[in-house]
């Protein structure tokens, strides 16, 4: 297929994912994979070079923006609690799953290291929109459920980093050039964006990609991983990208307009369903390899800290999306899983995106939170007040 | 008769005329009055906080600005209007909240909320009916 007629039914797909995502109320992203998955499968889609960078940076992207969404203040607020549950969240699916794989399954070291990190994670994206829809963000459990999902972050950010690395001098340079630009960013961001920013020509967004590209040049020199110093690049600048709302406005234009749809379609494209279906079996014991742990490892410590709520606290940690399919794009790029693990992992990453959330507020939401019932009462009185 | 009158409104026809019955009704009983929009347009499944939070303010902009209309019209009827915008499930979050904060009339349009997802007119209206436990006056 020529590159022209490539882009054409690319950015088809990336237009009719925002329209059904918009007509039927799902996420832009899952829609993206679906139709990656339509046009690897049926139209003949295969990526190319472009694409696979574009993917690769929507990748670093979407993690540098899950870092600048983090709210350090909640962080800071329910550090104990969120930091054991986040842990347990993390270290039980990612040890499971990887000694599931490389034990039962027979997988290689690489290729059970990479399941351990896809399956470890937690959808803070997912389960914020749960906890708006139930008016939980401000309550206590709310706030735990947030900050523990940073913290999975995190852990999942660390392995992919670290795991992989092959030492080098170039890695030595990967890891002095991203420590001194997280250094420096707090203090220097601020100033570029105040000398450059609000223009149309966006010379601070184009400063952070290209902080972002660096990242993802030497971490490639480096034979790492660009996912950690995304994160923490993303998260030292969280508190100037919360107070800047025309900035994050523009970049999250930039980044769901022409970014981030190359990452998740690419991540779709690279979907085989006749390798998926051929390995059924195999897809139900990676969402029960990711399920059990999570169980296993979040629930006491939620029913410690968030008792009347365990279950559902339990299961919204179970969601993944977004890092789980960065890992499993990466473990593939990388050549550590073949395609068949690749169409694995990817459906179990989106799968449980959808069943804990559906069975979290089928079964176990917790009653609906409304506040300012004093003010409402006062405003009563004073409506009522010289008639009881 | 009735102290705290709740509207759900969305700005359809429906709603309209829901509005001004329970303008009329505010004004006979004296009542403290509120209106409240649900926000259903939230992503599920969603990859980024961002995606969730630029709709949400999206949606907030634009039933604040409706509600504005909605306020008017009940002051220029010598009626205080009280706005809230909540997002969550339609039925869920307007009987909840009514409930919760003890309203002890709630009026909705027959046809009235999220008219584009619903396959079943008159569904959130028969479930709201079901659910509240104050009064429910249905507009038709």
């Amino acid at each position: 297929m020529n590159e022209q007629l490539l882009s054409v039914i690319l950015w088809v797909l990336i237009l009719l994912a925002s329209v059904v995502s918009v007509e039927f109320g799902l996420s832009v992203a899952i829609i993206e994979i679906s139709l990656g998955v339509i046009g690897g499968n049926f139209l003949g889609l295969q990526p190319t070079p472009w694409i696979t960078f574009f993917a690769g940076f929507g990748g670093i992207l979407l993690t540098f923006l899950a870092g600048a969404e983090v709210d350090t203040a909640v962080m800071k607020e329910k550090f104990k609690e969120s930091f054991l549950i986040g842990l347990a969240s993390f270290l039980a699916p990612f040890l499971g799953a990887m000694a599931y794989c490389y034990y039962v399954l027979g997988w290689t070291p690489e290729a059970a290291k990479v399941a351990g990190v896809a399956l470890s994670t937690t959808s803070l994206a997912v389960v914020y929109a749960v906890l708006v829809e139930t008016g939980l963000t401000e309550t206590k459990i709310g706030k735990i459920i947030m900050a523990s999902c940073f913290v999975t972050d995190m852990g999942t950010a660390i392995a992919l980093s670290l795991l992989f690395i092959e030492f080098t001098w170039l890695t030595l340079v990967f890891l002095v050039f991203s420590t001194a630009v997280i250094a420096a960013a707090p203090r220097l961001a601020p100033k570029i964006f105040q000398r450059y920013g609000d223009r149309v020509i966006e010379p601070e967004i184009k400063f952070l990609f290209l902080i972002l590209i660096i990242f993802m040049a030497l971490a490639k020199l480096g034979a790492s991983h660009a996912i950690l110093p995304a994160f923490v690049f993303g998260l030292v600048l969280s508190k100037m990208f919360s107070a800047n709302r025309l900035l994050q406005r523009r970049l999250r234009v930039v980044a769901f307009a022409f970014i981030t749809p190359f990452f998740f379609i690419n991540g779709g494209m690279n979907v085989s369903l006749k390798l998926l279906l051929a390995n059924f079996g195999l897809l139900v014991q990676m969402l029960l390899v990711k399920q059990i742990p999570k169980l296993i490892g979040t629930y006491p410590f939620a029913k410690k800290y968030v008792p009347k709520d365990a279950m559902y606290t339990t299961l919204l940690m179970s969601t993944g999306l977004t890092m789980g399919t960065i890992s499993s794009v990466f473990g593939l790029q990388a050549g550590y899983i073949n395609q068949a693990q690749f169409s694995v992992l990817v459906a179990t990453v989106v799968l449980s995106a959808i069943i804990p959330t559906v069975i979290a507020q089928r079964w176990f939401q917790p009653k609906m939170e409304f506040i300012e019932t004093k003010e409402i009462d006062q405003a009563v009185t004073m409506v009522n007040g010289n008639k009881n | 008769m009735f102290k705290k009158i709740l509207i759900a409104y969305d700005g359809s026809p429906v709603s309209k005329r829901a509005l001004e019955a329970a303008i009329d009704l505010a004004k006979k009983y004296e009542a403290y009055f509120e209106i409240i929009s649900v926000i259903e347009e939230l992503p599920k499944y969603a990859a980024t906080v961002g995606e969730v939070k630029e709709i949400q303010l999206e949606a907030q902009k634009h039933y604040h600005e409706m509600q504005q209309q909605a306020i008017a019209q009940a002051a220029a009827a010598g009626v205080t209007l009280v706005d809230k915008v909540l997002p969550g499930h339609e039925v869920d979050t307007i009987v909840g909240y009514a409930e919760h904060h003890q309203f002890d009339l709630l009026v909705v349009g027959r046809h009235g909320h999220s008219a584009i997802r619903k396959k079943h007119p008159g569904s959130t209206s028969a479930n709201i009916i079901t659910h509240a436990t104050c009064t429910v006056l249905v507009v038709a």
